[in-house]
């Protein structure tokens, strides 16, 4: 056998032994995904189930018998009338007065500054009777903090209210 | 001689050395026989294996995630896709006493200390009975539903004995809700009763049971029609109520409720002695509501051309037979007079005139000589005459007697008076647009035109003015017919019926509500006539619904009466 031969055949030994390795790793690396994937789809079962566990729940405790029970004892909401909708546009224009004769066209005004007297909003009262947020009982006190931090007026009034929850 | 020695010397080396390599020539032959053979070996044991995998062993089954997401029993949704019934992957408690396999005492600590464990887990334990069934050493459930975070607590009490497998469950998250509609899943993992039965090929099919079957069943509706036939039937002490919503066009049944009804999340005694469906199975003689269909068929048939003719009002005498109304309406009625004061001597008249063959006909048209058409097994077979009507039996089936049927039978002759005439079967399942039973005609659109207005007089000057939601333009008829008893009729039972539609002027929906022997209690005024019963609560009922299915309350619509309204008094009046 000559030296030629001899490297030869170590260098095949060598790239087979390298591709064994890598086929290795590969074959390692597959069966970790794979394992990866199995694990997440167990996950995802499980939480499959959980979400039907929560579904169920929700849907029975709301059930249509217990809302009309709550609705009987605690709110006691009755069906709509008529005359709380409004089918068409006629409906609706039968809500507003005819412009009388040589009056000027109405102007549609949407912004009120603070220091004008603006209409007060309805506080938010929370369904156990205490209030939401002690500042919003006096909305005015309201406005005039935010209109005193941002030194401009404020154009709507219910967003003022409504900003100073979110704090 | 000396080559002969040499000869001699020489051989026996060599003889030798041949001798060697023969044997490991051989031995190498053989080696390489074997090495072959095991090769052979090896391959032909794959080949088996493989034949074996192929042949003999079943294909492993593929726990895919597909296949554990599907749920083991279909879901059944409403109309909206509301779950109604649904697979529940839930827990049991089992006692197991050979888990520990030591042959000695199943539990680790004494009996009486698991029981009062688990009653810290579950409150409504019976302590003293669990420690007993404990002690008692049996194999046997604890209880069959337990909860993932109860398993927890039972697995951390650590007793082997106690075990949770994993069962399915079927839950039923609106409860008692259209029981009689939905029915049940009994042990066998099969349905019972109501549309668990009917679709149970479906639910079970691999192939299918991954869709949800939505029913033609809306919630919100069968809730409000139970709530308010619940109430009703309480007020008046009636032992049982049935109420049904049909949707006019498509013969949809938007809700179905028979009262009392049973729970399906436990069946128990009580529930099955409750599991009979009265709006589907029991058979009731009606009485006035089968008025209109008598004028109908009598319209139709040319018997009745003039609404304004009138007809004398004194008992009839017929066969030895006495027809009669309640009370003394006067010398003579017509037609909307009959209706909205619901006399029977005029509405047996009609009928007589009409004769035997043509009303049957109708009737069978309407298919009240069959079973109600509805999915459900439960489906009462009609008190029906087959052959030629004798004229009493005419005359009677005129106002209501002497036939029997369901009320769903009922709803769907309503249905036909008020959609243009068109009879439709009515059904359970969701119908896509466009894909309604094509139906039969039964009454002329003229026909189905003049009932409108009729019933709405019921409705505005009759005994159903309790029902006359105002903006709904309800219309319908009353009807409280005495409960047959032995030898007779019972006087003092009745089945109090109020068949309705609305809204008139384009009727898209009826209303059935029957109570079963309601009583003369305060609340209904110390009467007993469906008026002041069962009109009260479709009164309650249409307005609750009306905005769900989409028909807005409106006082500037009606049906015009105005061409009947001269015909009538100031209206009033009694069944």
């Amino acid at each position: 056998m000559t030296q030629q031969s001899r490297l030869r055949r170590m260098g095949w030994l060598a790239v087979l032994s390298l591709c064994t390795v890598c086929y290795l790793a590969l074959h390692l690396k597959v069966h970790a995904v794979q394992s990866e994937v199995v694990r997440s789809e167990r996950q995802i079962i499980a939480l499959a189930n959980r979400r039907m566990l929560l579904e169920t729940e929700f849907e029975t405790r709301a059930s249509q018998e217990q809302l009309a029970s709550w609705n009987r004892l605690d709110f006691g909401y009755a069906a709509p009338a008529a005359g709380q909708f409004v089918e068409n546009e006629r409906q609706l224009a039968k809500f507003g007065t005819p412009r009388g004769p040589g009056a000027p066209a109405p102007i549609l005004v949407a912004a009120v500054t603070s220091g004008e007297k603006a209409p007060s909003f309805a506080n938010f009262v929370s369904p156990l009777g205490k209030p939401v947020d002690e500042r919003l009982l006096e909305p005015d006190a309201a406005h005039h903090d935010v209109a005193e931090r941002t030194g401009a007026t404020i154009s709507i009034p219910l967003a003022a209210a409504i900003g100073n929850v979110r704090e | 001689m000396n080559a002969l020695t040499f000869n001699a010397g020489f051989a026996p080396s060599r003889i030798r050395l041949v001798d060697i390599r023969r044997r490991q020539l051989l031995t190498a032959q053989l080696r390489m026989l074997l090495l072959g053979a095991g090769f052979l070996f090896c391959a032909l044991l794959a080949l088996l294996r493989i034949a074996w995998l192929g042949v003999v062993q079943p294909a492993p089954a593929e726990h895919s995630m597909a296949q554990a997401l599907l749920p083991p029993r279909g879901e059944i949704t409403d109309r909206n896709g509301v779950p109604l019934a649904r697979a529940f992957p839930a827990y049991a408690l089992w006692y197991n006493p050979d888990a520990l396999g030591d042959g000695g005492s199943p539990l680790v600590k004494s009996p009486a200390e698991v029981a009062a464990r688990l009653h810290a887990v579950f409150p409504d334990l019976d302590v003293a009975e669990t420690t007993r069934f404990l002690a008692a050493g049996k194999a046997g459930y604890i209880r069959r539903r337990v909860l993932p975070e109860e398993v927890n607590a039972v697995n951390a009490i650590g007793e082997l004995a106690l075990e949770t497998p994993a069962e399915e469950d079927r839950q039923y998250p609106q409860g008692r809700l259209a029981a009689h509609v939905l029915g049940y899943v009994a042990d066998d993992g099969h349905g019972r009763v109501g549309m668990e039965s009917y679709l149970d090929n479906r639910l079970l099919d691999p192939s299918e049971r991954g869709k949800p079957v939505p029913l033609s069943i809306d919630v919100r509706v069968q809730g409000a029609l139970e709530d308010e036939l619940r109430s009703g039937m309480e007020a008046v002490n009636a032992i049982g109520a049935a109420g049904i919503v049909l949707d006019v066009d498509s013969g949809e049944v938007l809700a179905l409720a028979s009262l009392p009804e049973f729970d399906p999340n436990r069946i128990d005694t009580q529930g099955a002695k409750n599991m009979f469906n009265r709006a589907t199975n029991e058979v009731y003689e009606l009485g006035s509501t089968f008025k209109p269909i008598t004028v109908a068929a009598a319209m139709d048939a040319g018997v009745v051309t003039d609404l304004s003719k009138r007809y004398p009002a004194t008992p009839l005498h017929v066969d030895g037979f006495t027809i009669h109304d309640d009370e003394n309406l006067g010398p003579t009625l017509n037609v909307p007079e009959t209706l909205i004061h619901s006399s029977n001597i005029v509405s047996a008249q009609i009928a007589d005139q009409l004769g035997g063959k043509r009303f049957k006909r109708v009737l069978e048209d309407l298919g009240m000589n069959e079973r109600p058409y509805i999915e459900l097994p439960a489906r009462g077979f009609p008190i029906w005459h087959k052959g030629d009507w004798p004229r009493l039996r005419t005359m009677t089936v005129g106002f209501g007697h002497g036939i029997a049927v369901t009320p769903l039978h009922l709803a769907a002759a309503y249905s036909a008076l008020v959609n243009g005439g068109i009879w439709r079967p009515a059904t359970l399942l969701k119908v896509k647009p466009g894909d309604e039973a094509r139906g039969r005609r039964v009454f002329t659109e003229a026909t189905s035109a003049r009932m409108k207005q009729l019933l709405r007089m019921v409705a505005v000057y009759g005994t159903g003015r309790k029902a006359n939601a105002p903006g709904f333009r309800v219309g319908g008829k009353t009807g409280s017919a005495e409960k047959a008893a032995a030898g007779g009729y019972d006087r003092s039972q009745v089945v109090a019926t109020f068949a309705s539609a609305f809204p008139m002027d384009k009727p898209r929906y009826v209303v059935v509500v029957m109570l079963d022997s309601p009583q003369k209690v305060a609340a209904s005024s110390y009467q007993r006539t469906a008026a002041w019963n069962a009109v009260p609560i479709v009164g309650r009922l249409i307005p609750r619904i009306g905005p769900l299915l989409g028909v807005m309350p409106d006082d500037n619509r009606d049906i015009d009466l105005s061409d009947l309204k001269p015909l009538v008094g100031d209206g009033g009046g009694n069944e």
